[in-house]
């Protein structure tokens, strides 16, 4: 709105834009100021001023209002810190295996199949920006990274490679099982830090941008993830021989895998 | 089996909230911690001792009783002094960020040098009784302690030199920083030169000579990866489906 008060446009016009308004602001956070009995800051300074904040926490009721005017600054228990370090540390094994096996499974399936060059690119990326983004919250937090990444650096490769070796319906088999298993697993840690957060809010904690950017990353990495399985399962994943036994096999690697570096 | 296992994974290294305030070190409590800071000052003078304890629970104000509350007795006094100076490493501004722009900052490497100095001019006032104390250390009942609060101060001096690798490097980074802290340690304890001249260059030597095998360690990984590579890219050129 501050643009418009400095704009030299006439006092009509900024009434026709005023009214326009509204439409551009999200439901929640408009509803939410207009039903708003208590007082609620954002709404008392300025209640036209359609900024937009849905990170901000509505007091649940007046009195929490009135006694607790800047929420409280808890330390993590030693559960929650203790999952939150497995969390990382495993997502950043996880993502590293992911980059491993697209970087071994590419030169031999491109060789064989070139239109599935950009295909391949597309998801080796997409799992380097997602190990650098693991890599640097594992360093951010000072979490141990797990003592089998060099175990876990050579299996990798050799699953990509070996897969890629099979054939083009293995190698999307291949992702499709470990996707499946990694999207699970994501959606896991989602569900524990949701629920994480909205028992910290109940008790009137404070979550903090640090918890909340945690979790939107995990779902945009969990949402990459899943959208890789589509692509495995639309070329023709299903059609390596043995399906069931390859992708069972893999998952059941995975899930070890995801147990042993959950712990060292 | 238990205890120990709590003991190794509570001190290990935990998510670390920027967000959030650290959980209230559970290491020792207020009393502990009055008693054992009024100690200090007397370890020059009686040592790692019980005695020791005594006048510092004395200067504390407490009764002489009052040292029973410290199962593991004088180790209790090392263990508060090892965590105080690993502590103390975060304050050392004049390492870690340079206030005058003219300065160069520090790269890692100088900076973990810098630090690790700092942190063996922490035992300076007390390296006579240095060697009292690491033979409590090397007691079978001390010794997880001790060696848990090593890896802790390289954890704390590769952190704080802002190294961010995540790799198995994190392994041998803290390790051979351990290695190399703990001898240089026990080199102290006997040198007699002025400043500790003859200290800084035992440091500096171990430290050339980490980097030399981390060079070469580098260098033969380098090649073996280029060797596969370029295997693998001949017989891929001749054909074969690799």
């Amino acid at each position: 709105m501050a643009t418009f008060r400095k704009s030299p446009f006439p006092a009509s016009q900024w009434l026709i834009r005023d009214f326009l308004a509204p439409s551009l602001i999200p439901r929640t956070s408009r509803t939410i100021r207009c039903l708003s009995t208590t007082s609620n800051s954002a709404a008392a300074v300025s209640p036209t001023e359609p900024s937009y904040e849905p990170q901000r926490r509505i007091p649940s009721s007046g009195e929490e209002a009135a006694t607790s005017s800047a929420p409280l600054k808890k330390s993590l228990t030693q559960a929650q810190r203790d999952f939150l370090t497995s969390a990382l540390r495993v997502n950043q094994a996880g993502e590293l295996a992911a980059t491993l096996i697209y970087k071994a499974q590419t030169p031999v399936v491109v060789a064989a199949h070139p239109h599935l060059r950009p295909l391949m690119k597309h998801m080796y990326d997409q799992e380097v920006s997602h190990f650098s983004t693991f890599n640097a919250l594992v360093a951010k937090h000072r979490v141990r990274p797990t003592a089998m990444y060099p175990v876990w650096t050579v299996m990798a490769t050799a699953l990509g490679w070996g897969t890629a070796l099979m054939g083009r319906e293995a190698a999307m088999a291949c992702t499709e099982a470990v996707e499946t298993e990694i999207g699970s697993h994501y959606n896991e840690q989602v569900r524990y830090l949701l629920e994480m957060v909205e028992n910290m809010e109940r008790e009137g904690q404070d979550i903090g941008d640090e918890l909340k950017t945690l979790v939107e990353t995990i779902r945009r990495t969990r949402d990459e993830e899943l959208e890789h399985l589509d692509h495995a399962v639309e070329n023709d994943a299903k059609d390596a021989v043995p399906h069931t036994a390859l992708v069972e096999f893999i998952r059941a690697g995975c899930r070890g895998a995801i147990w042993v570096s959950e712990r060292v | 089996m238990q205890p120990l296992r709590r003991r190794l994974i509570s001190s290990s290294r935990l998510y670390h909230s920027y967000d959030h305030p650290a959980p209230p070190a559970a290491t020792f409590n207020q009393v502990e911690t009055a008693i054992l800071d009024a100690s200090l000052p007397h370890i020059p003078t009686y040592g790692f001792t019980q005695t020791t304890l005594l006048r510092g629970a004395r200067d504390a104000g407490y009764l002489d009783a009052s040292t029973n509350i410290f199962p593991r007795g004088p180790f209790t006094l090392i263990h508060y002094h090892l965590v105080i100076q690993r502590l103390s490493l975060a304050k050392q501004s004049h390492i870690l960020q340079r206030s005058n722009s003219n300065e160069q900052p520090l790269s890692i490497a100088s900076k973990v040098k810098a630090l690790t100095w700092a942190r063996l001019m922490g035992n300076k006032d007390i390296v006579h009784r240095w060697q009292e104390a690491l033979a409590l250390m090397a007691q079978p009942t001390n010794v997880t302690t001790s060696v848990v609060e090593l890896s802790s101060l390289a954890d704390e001096i590769w952190f704080l030199s802002g190294d961010t690798s995540v790799d198995s490097s994190w392994y041998t980074k803290r390790a051979s920083l351990s290695t190399i802290y703990a001898s240089t340690e026990v080199f102290m304890t006997t040198d007699k030169s002025h400043g500790f001249e003859e200290t800084r260059n035992f440091m500096d030597r171990r430290f050339s000579d980490a980097q030399n095998l981390g060079v070469a360690l580098g260098s033969l990984n380098q090649w073996v990866g280029f060797t596969a590579h370029a295997g693998l890219n001949i017989l891929r050129s001749k054909g074969i489906r690799l």
